[in-house]
């Protein structure tokens, strides 16, 4: 029996016992005492009347003295009935009350509710452990994206705002650990739709407890796991946690991408942003002096590319621990370190502030970050300045401080993650881009905006397969040659292209850069495109139509139902006879 | 001695015995079958199927099974005995007797599966 019945029958047990004796003696009371009908003989009622008139009386109804006028021994035994039944009826209902305010109810409530909606979940579905900031942006992207998702988070704050949000799914939700591998069960890890799931607590222990548990309950499962300490990240790689994601690092990529291209760095922020990112300014980066403020998670990742780049670097740390461990890595000459935590002008001036070109307040104190921004730009107004935003809730400090790039963990982890499940071979994409040179990345931004406007595009993968793609399928069954130039072909206007781009073929051992249009496509082959909805949506009927397919190939309405095909073909024998003696004689 | 056992096997080898009072004596004699005795039945039917609510095990699942049969079974009989009585004015023909009596007949059964199972629950914690 369901937990929550059996919960309410068990607490409902002693007020029926009192509601059925209550009536009982009211009836037997009633059957035994004698009335006079509207005759004078002496009457009394029988079972059938004594259940009708305490029935209306126990729910204070009312009827009145029915069929016949009481005597007064009935109307003394009534004052019993009423008083008895009245009061029990009251007592059953204010348990009824009570047990609706019961916390250990409402929970059983909650959690059979939960249950049933992640049973019912009909389509693939991601689960989300860690409702916080992260998980927050994780959960509205892949809802944008008409993602199922579900959610289990320790602080029931936290899910309140949840029920407060407007989503455009329904998102089940539970309060409770999410390390606790009988929470994951409940959350319908075992259910057949589970897609993945996704562990952005914020602690790294239980993000690794996750992904074993998944990984042991739901071995297809793909897991992606938030850490931000590396003998973690290692524990997890180890039980082939899919993907983790480590803000630093995923920070010191794009911090990469910046120094080898503005543009490079802008067509990233744009292709990763949430739906609605607009096309914004470069970022251009600064080569020359650089002062880094802050050696710890954060500032080795940033050190690394500087080093690699070859960039004079000064760095500024006040813990004397951090600047033993430096000196021992230590091995070249043109970097520098310096005690102090960088927010008064002797040490920043000390670090070479007045001549540096760029500054990176890397703390993991946002004061002190924002305040290092403020004495730097007041010594040196034109330097480039890379600021670490430790809280959320900081972000419009940040944002009136003017600084060149802003790392904000969350945000960060959430974009990446949703671009490991949506596209990704939009991670490809970059990696492969990363190898070429500024001036491609500047060619690509503006054929970019060109064709797709300024506001994101939306980014969607095709795969080349009997279920995803079946009209090229077959066409490429009978050998024919189809490139990406088909594809992008309008099936409605005849010489118009569709406002897409290709971004990336991936085949198996090899992966074209923006691909041309004459590139050929082969069975089982992964196209990465951005465009909008709508073009996606045209491009379908190209890749599932056989029709269609024909004629973006032969620029030739093909009618589509079955027996206006075959009165088509009737009718077009003729020339389609001669067109095929014409290609006869053209290849002879 | 644990006394919700007492109280519980209590009412249900009273819901036994009433219920064959009721039922003893020719099918169709009204004579030898008291209202007031029905409606006895139908009581300590509803307490012992109360007491049986929220019970999980699956003996539990059982003696409450029994027990909604028994009481389906009553009310029909004490349905009947009302609209011949009392809406239809046919009195207490012998087909209508015959057919509250068997109605409580069937009751009855129910109520001796009750007890069997209610004695095999007490051997089996014997053990």
């Amino acid at each position: 029996m369901n937990l929550v019945t059996s919960m309410f029958l068990r607490r409902m047990r002693a007020p029926f016992l009192l509601v059925i004796c209550a009536y009982t003696v009211a009836i037997v009371g009633l059957i035994i005492i004698p009335g006079v009908d509207d005759k004078g003989n002496v009457w009394r009622m029988d079972i059938f009347h004594a259940f009708y008139y305490v029935s209306y009386t126990a729910t204070t109804i009312g009827f009145g003295e029915i069929p016949y006028p009481l005597s007064q021994g009935q109307r003394l035994w009534s004052l019993v009935t009423i008083y008895i039944t009245v009061i029990s009826w009251f007592y059953a209902i204010g348990r009824v009350l009570r047990l609706a305010q019961d916390k250990t109810f409402l929970e059983a409530a909650m959690r059979s509710g939960f249950r049933r909606d992640v049973r019912n979940l009909d389509s693939p579905f991601y689960l989300i452990c860690g409702f916080g900031e992260t998980g927050k942006a994780v959960v509205s992207s892949l809802t944008e994206e008409h993602f199922r998702t579900v959610v289990i988070e320790k602080d029931p704050n936290n899910l309140n705002e949840l029920m407060l949000n407007e989503m455009p799914e329904h998102v089940p939700a539970i309060t409770g650990d999410a390390s606790d591998p009988e929470q994951l069960e409940l959350a319908g890890i075992q259910h057949q739709l589970c897609r993945g799931v996704i562990a952005v607590t914020p602690s790294d222990e239980a993000n690794l407890k996750i992904a074993i548990t998944s990984k042991l309950l739901h071995p297809d499962i793909r897991v992606a796991c938030r850490s931000e300490i590396s003998e973690f990240a290692e524990n997890m790689k180890s039980f082939d946690t899919d993907y983790i994601v480590n803000p630093y690092e995923t920070f010191a990529h794009i911090f990469a991408l910046a120094m080898h291209s503005p543009s490079l760095h802008l067509i990233y922020d744009w292709l990763t942003g949430s739906p609605n990112t607009r096309l914004s300014d470069p970022v251009y980066f600064r080569y020359g002096h650089w002062i880094l403020c802050g050696y710890g998670r954060f500032g080795k990742q940033l050190y690394k590319h500087l080093q690699t780049h070859n960039i004079p670097t000064t760095i500024v740390d006040a813990s004397s621990e951090v600047e033993t461990e430096y000196k021992a890595t230590l091995d070249k000459g043109q970097c520098k370190f310096i005690r102090g935590i960088g927010f008064d002008a002797d040490t920043l001036k000390e670090a070479g502030i007045n001549h540096a070109a760029g500054l990176i307040a890397g703390t993991d104190n946002d004061s002190n970050n924002l305040s290092i921004i403020m004495t730097a730009r007041a010594i040196n107004p034109d330097v480039f300045v890379v600021a670490r935003q430790n809280q959320l809730n900081n972000h419009a400090l940040y944002r009136a401080s003017k600084a060149n790039l802003v790392m904000r963990p969350r945000e960060i982890i959430a974009r990446r993650i949703r671009v490991l499940f949506q596209t990704p071979l939009l991670i490809d994409y970059f990696s492969l881009a990363r190898d070429r040179d500024a001036e491609w990345a500047n060619i690509t931004v503006s054929r970019l905006s060109a064709v797709v406007g300024e506001v994101r595009p939306h980014l969607w993968t095709v795969l080349i397969s009997k279920q995803d793609a079946p009209a090229i399928c077959h066409g490429l069954e009978f050998g024919r040659k189809i490139t990406i130039g088909h594809l992008i072909c309008d099936p409605n206007a005849r010489n118009h292209k569709l406002k897409c781009v290709p971004l990336l073929l991936s085949r198996d051992h090899e992966q074209l850069l923006m691909p041309d249009d004459d590139a050929e496509i082969h069975p089982l082959d992964k196209i990465l495109f951005c465009g909008t909805r709508d073009v996606k949506n045209s491009m379908q009927s190209v890749l599932s139509q056989m029709s269609s397919l024909n004629y973006v190939m032969t620029l030739k309405k093909e009618p589509e139902s079955y027996v206006w095909r075959k009165l088509h073909r009737y009718f077009n024998r003729e020339e389609r006879r001669s067109e095929s003696r014409d290609d006869a004689s053209t290849d002879n | 001695m644990n006394l919700e056992k007492v109280i519980f096997s209590f009412f249900m080898i009273m819901a036994l015995t009433l219920n064959f009072g009721f039922f003893y004596g020719d099918v169709d004699n009204p004579a030898h079958h008291n209202v007031i005795e029905l409606l006895a039945v139908i009581v300590v039917n509803l307490i012992a199927t109360v007491l049986k609510f929220g019970d999980r095990s699956q003996m539990g699942a059982m003696l409450l099974a029994t027990s909604l049969v028994a009481i389906v079974q009553l009310v029909s009989a004490s349905v009947v005995w009302t609209i011949a009585v009392h809406v239809h004015d046919t009195g207490l023909t012998s087909g209508v007797m015959s057919t509250i009596v068997s109605l409580s007949g069937g009751a009855m059964l129910a109520n001796i599966i009750s007890v069997i199972l209610l004695m095999i629950e007490t051997t089996m914690l014997r053990h």
